[in-house]
């Protein structure tokens, strides 16, 4: 069993390794450069699939709402920091420090997810997941028409200050060195630091009793009931952790984007989030890990991959055939490793009831 | 009244226009072993249902140690010290049958986001202890073999042995079995009705739905018939293997 742990290990290092180089490979110009816009966005994706693999991989909760959770983080705790908001850039010189701003974010997110969770979470299955896709888009659109309070359409700016005060030295001389965006960088080594942390956590839950009563769950709710205890409340838990790791997550996107909009949290953003917990293996802590970065070569190289390919091809065809090849080499990879890169085969979780 | 463990009166259940479960008065004392026999679609799965809190009864009144328990929830009437198992096997496929057993077996507290995070040394004597339990039961039933395999590689019969030995765990004082012999190999149900016949020994209440007559009459001290819904005969085995009622409902008027 361990001998075979470290296999599918080895494997999801090599491939994640090999998608790498890559990128060194089809960029011989600026690929370190490249490859940190890449790492951002997978360690802010990464840790938001983290979180989603909690609903469903650990509880069965088909989540469809992730960006919601994603969003109410990133709107609370810049919101309650200094920043400026809506078409004249109204600015709100005032406010709270980041960390303080962040807690009662990430806190805010779990509240949401308790607040969704309470009427929606006795759904089953597709219910639910029918249920949270409608509430985030409710967020999404009360966010654009509250123009008032989150600037609406206009969205918020002048916030990545409160974050990037803090940006020790050596970043800034490491960027410089490499014609990195210092602040990118920032943001990059603060999405990988929560990465760990929000790992070694939900390393040392998974194996405790309350990890235990959540997978029970997960496999039979009516003997969960039956066994005396209390389903609706578990999965309540779990709804809130794993929106509270969401609601990280989107912050840190926000810090990346340095300005924020209504239209970040579309459907398709719970749908990547989706797409990189599946690829890394449902139900493994560290397998969204290895799955974001693939995904996010796969998004970000196929367009070279697709100029290699097409010499001919003008930028529109292009687009067309990387897409392409993204459902294809996320199809091969189903294909040949069905329950992801670090996914148990004895835990396959694809099969919902 | 004193010893009455569980008792219904005028209880009604359907479905539509389906008459499920009809009962008007009856009651379970402590220590018996009792039987609910009936054709198929008589309400016995129905009238479990109805007292585990796993479906509302449309009017009637449900007593459990003379507490009003009529459409609580489930997990309330399982604290409450009534335990089921359910007629189609539900184990928890993807946990071996050791964490089968740990979450069953192990306290509602003990399971406090908390206290899993700190990791206190209460919680993990806890969880030692709990492991000796689940490991003797594992040896009375003789599943200790399998107790790293995944639950869902069991076999059927197996999975009936888990889900009992998941039940009996906590140390319930009622078990409510539903079809506990359903899909079991001779051998294997020898030995299932042997260890259903020793926990009723050893003073769990005991309320069984079997189809397995033969096996019925053999270890159960008062047996309840049911057809569509209604009690047709109540009494100790050789008193409803005469029961003209009865022998109507399994093998119809005309016939004999």
């Amino acid at each position: 069993m361990t001998e075979k742990i470290s296999k599918r290990v080895i494997f999801a290092f090599v491939i994640t390794s090999l998608s790498i180089y890559l990128v060194f490979v089809l960029n011989p110009d600026g690929a370190l450069r490249i490859l940190l816009n890449l790492l951002t966005f997978a360690g802010i994706y990464g840790l938001s699939a983290i979180g989603l693999n909690v609903h469903f991989g650990w509880t069965g909760l088909l989540n469809f709402g992730h960006a919601s959770f994603m969003g109410v983080g990133a709107y609370v705790t810049l919101l309650l920091m200094p920043h400026a908001a809506g078409r004249e850039g109204e600015v709100t010189s005032t406010g709270l420090p980041f960390l303080v701003a962040l807690i009662i974010g990430i806190m805010s997110a779990a509240l949401f997810g308790l607040l969704l969770g309470l009427p929606a979470i006795r759904l089953r299955g597709d219910y639910l997941a029918i249920v949270t896709i409608a509430a985030a888009e409710i967020f999404r659109l009360l966010v654009r028409d509250l123009e008032s309070i989150t600037g609406g359409v206009y969205g918020i700016i002048n916030y990545t200050e409160n974050f990037q005060q803090y940006r020790p030295m050596f970043i800034d001389k490491f960027s410089e060195s490499n014609a990195f965006s210092p602040s990118q960088a920032w943001v990059c080594l603060a999405a990988w630091v929560s990465i760990l942390l929000t790992v070694l956590f939900l390393k040392r839950l998974n194996n405790s009793p309350w990890g235990r009563a959540l997978r029970a769950v997960r496999e039979d709710e009516d003997a969960v009931r039956a066994m005396g205890k209390n389903a609706v409340w578990l999965k309540l838990q779990s709804f809130m952790l794993g929106a509270g790791i969401a609601g990280l997550s989107g912050v840190l996107l926000a810090f990346n984007y340095g300005s924020l909009e209504t239209t970040v949290f579309v459907p398709l953003l719970t749908f990547y989030v989706w797409a990189i917990m599946i690829l890394g293996g449902v139900g493994s802590i560290t397998g969204p890990i290895f799955g974001s970065i693939l995904f996010w070569v796969i998004i970000s190289e196929t367009d070279r991959l697709a100029y290699l390919l097409f010499e001919n091809a003008n930028g529109q065809q292009l687009a067309g055939v990387r897409f392409l090849l993204v459902g294809l080499l996320i199809m091969l990879l189903m294909i040949f490793r069905p329950s992801g890169l670090l996914g148990k085969k004895e835990e396959l979780l694809l099969d919902v009831k | 009244m004193s010893n009455k463990l569980i008792s219904v009166s005028k209880l009604k259940k359907s479905f539509g226009g389906l008459k499920a479960v009809d009962v008007d008065e009856l009651s379970f004392e402590e220590g018996e072993l009792t039987s609910i026999i009936g054709p198929n679609g008589a309400g016995k799965t129905t009238f479990f249902d109805l007292i585990s809190g796993f479906q509302n009864s449309d009017s009637g009144e449900i007593y459990l140690k003379e507490k009003n328990i009529s459409n609580s929830q489930p997990y309330k009437i399982a604290r409450m010290g009534m335990v089921r198992t359910f007629q189609l096997t539900k184990v928890f496929d993807r946990m071996t049958v050791m964490e089968n057993l740990l979450f069953s077996g192990s306290d509602v507290s003990n399971e406090s986001f908390v206290k899993s995070i700190i990791k206190s040394r209460s919680q993990k004597s806890y969880e030692n202890d709990l492991k000796q339990k689940a490991s003797e039961i594992m040896d009375d039933l003789n599943i200790s073999h399998m107790s790293n395999a995944y639950a869902r590689e069991l076999s059927g019969g197996q999975k009936k042995l888990l889900e009992l030995a998941r039940s009996i765990i906590n140390e319930p004082e009622i078990l409510l079995l539903d079809e506990p012999l359903a899909g079991v190999n001779p051998k294997l149900a020898e030995d299932i009705l042997a260890l259903i016949k020793k926990l009723s020994d050893s003073g769990i209440t005991i309320l069984m739905v079997e189809h397995n007559i033969e096996a019925v009459m053999k270890i159960s001290n008062r047996i309840v018939v049911l057809a569509e819904g209604s009690l047709i005969a109540d009494g100790n085995p050789n008193q409803i293997r005469e029961d003209k009622n009865v022998i109507e409902a399994y093998l119809g008027k005309d016939d004999e």
